[in-house]
């Protein structure tokens, strides 16, 4: 069983300011964990240094409780993510690009035609990804993400111009990876979809975890904004 | 190593990078030299005093012009290629998904220059048999020892061209663009022209082969074409340490 991934005291900040101030985060099996925020809070550099895109000016992050700078390469076979924008080339097909997203990831090309069937991108498969809607595009990334089975999860505002259809396929797709035990962090914009497949939802203000909030209290939205309130009014 | 160089072949030959490069560099030397050649052939005094003394409407003008063209044409193409294997993922966002994967990114690097020699290898290996069997279509007849031993320098010349762009890859990967590469494609260029012309001579890297391959071994020797080696080697071992030390920003 995955330990997970897990961050503790990590600090990154940008000379031309933003950044992760400070944050410690625990992934666990079978738990989906939503990060929330405003534009500019620092979901993204979190991400970026649970998957090592960025270093830590302190603080470390352990998968499986090791850290990072000491992981052996093939343990990030059990890593999917998708951050920004996906592995994915212009000149490919779609089935093409999930054939090279699933080699670099130490899968079989025989995980490709499931992953086109549970993205609806079976239509696609031989069209080449320059072609495809922003819609499509961003399924194929998520497919990309997700075909080779990872226990951990980070995705980077997966339902980023996906269709109602497409949100409902995530959804499926995350709490299925859930139940078979993957730890999964989504950050979002919408907290009513966050409601739907979040076991906890973290809030990150100004580079700092100020707080959870439970996923199916109700007035969600209001209890988040009191939260950011409340955060910056101590900060002033 | 074997995922990354399936990938990078792939990307290359589906590209129309690519695909434009290659015709580019092999298409358009020989249409420029034939054209040279028509040139000379014309007879016009004042087309042929531009030519200059290797302007003879025979083998040895059309490869002198070959190697010419090559020289500065060759290490554009070469230059422009490597500039977009390594500054296109940094364009387009795709560099993120390069990180937390089993085949690091070092590797990944390898591969695009490993994917690039082999490309340019091909490319090298192609003009001459086509230049060559242009001359014969053009009625310059059988070429003797002579005129293959200079289509031969002209594989040399193409090999040399993709070892001396390498600081294209470690520019792209530094400057996160493909325009810095090519910038510095432009730089490497300018560079091995202005040091021919201030007289540098064999020693400099950048104009040995040329200087090699224009003046049949005269002007410089193959042990100093050969210094192209680790020229190459110090920007191989730049690039992949400044992608096993990247960070996305």
């Amino acid at each position: 069983m995955s330990a997970g991934l897990v961050a503790s005291g990590v600090r990154r900040m940008f000379p031309a300011g933003g950044g992760v101030e400070s944050a410690d985060l625990a992934m666990r099996p079978g738990e989906i964990v939503a990060l929330v925020g405003l534009n500019g809070a620092g979901k993204t550099t979190l991400m970026r240094l649970l998957l090592g895109m960025l270093r830590a000016e302190s603080g470390r992050v352990e998968l499986d409780g090791v850290p990072l700078e000491r992981l052996p390469g093939s343990t990030w076979a059990a890593v999917g993510h998708l951050v920004d924008a996906p592995l994915v080339y212009p000149e490919l097909t779609t089935r093409t690009a999930l054939e090279l997203n699933a080699r670099l990831r130490g899968a079989g090309r025989g995980v490709v035609e499931a992953a086109l069937q549970d993205f609806g991108l079976t239509e696609y498969a031989g069209r080449r990804i320059r072609a495809l809607s922003l819609g499509n595009r961003q399924r194929v990334g998520l497919a990309a993400a997700l075909q080779h089975r990872p226990q951990v999860i980070v995705l980077d505002e997966p339902t980023n111009g996906l269709d109602p259809a497409g949100v409902i396929a995530l959804r499926e797709q995350l709490l299925a990876r859930r139940d078979d035990g993957a730890a999964v962090l989504v950050s979002s914009h919408h907290l009513d979809e966050v409601a739907r497949t979040a076991d906890r939802i973290v809030v990150l203000n100004a580079g700092r975890l100020i707080g959870e909030l439970a996923p199916h209290s109700a007035g969600l939205e209001s209890m988040f904004f009191e939260m950011l309130l409340r955060d910056d009014e101590v900060r002033a | 190593m074997r995922p990354a160089l399936w990938g990078e072949s792939l990307k290359l030959a589906a590209s129309l990078v690519g695909r434009v490069a290659t015709v580019a560099v092999v298409v358009g030397i020989v249409v420029l030299s034939s054209a040279m050649l028509v040139a000379a052939r014309s007879g016009n005094t004042q087309v042929v005093a531009k030519l200059g003394p290797d302007g003879t409407p025979d083998w040895h003008g059309f490869l002198a012009a070959a190697t010419q063209i090559t020289a500065a044409g060759g290490l554009a193409g070469f230059a422009i290629v490597l500039a977009w294997m390594f500054g296109r993922e940094f364009a387009d966002g795709a560099v993120n998904g390069l990180f937390a994967l089993p085949v690091s990114r070092r590797t990944i690097a390898a591969a695009k220059l490993l994917t690039f020699a082999a490309w340019g290898a091909l490319v090298s290996a192609a003009l001459p048999v086509v230049l060559g069997a242009t001359g014969v279509a053009l009625g310059l007849g059988t070429p003797g020892a002579t005129e293959l031993a200079g289509l031969a320098r002209l594989t040399v010349l193409g090999l040399a061209g993709l070892v001396l762009a390498t600081p294209v890859a470690w520019a792209a990967t530094l400057g996160r663009s493909v325009l810095a590469g090519v910038g510095v494609g432009i730089g490497l260029i300018v560079v091995a022209q202005v040091s021919v012309l201030a007289g540098a001579g064999g020693w400099m890297p950048l104009a040995a082969p040329a200087l090699w391959a224009m003046t049949a071994g005269r002007g410089a020797t193959l042990g100093q074409v050969l210094l192209v080696l680790p020229f190459g080697a110090i920007w191989v071992v730049l690039t992949l340490g400044a992608w096993r030390r990247l960070q996305v920003r």
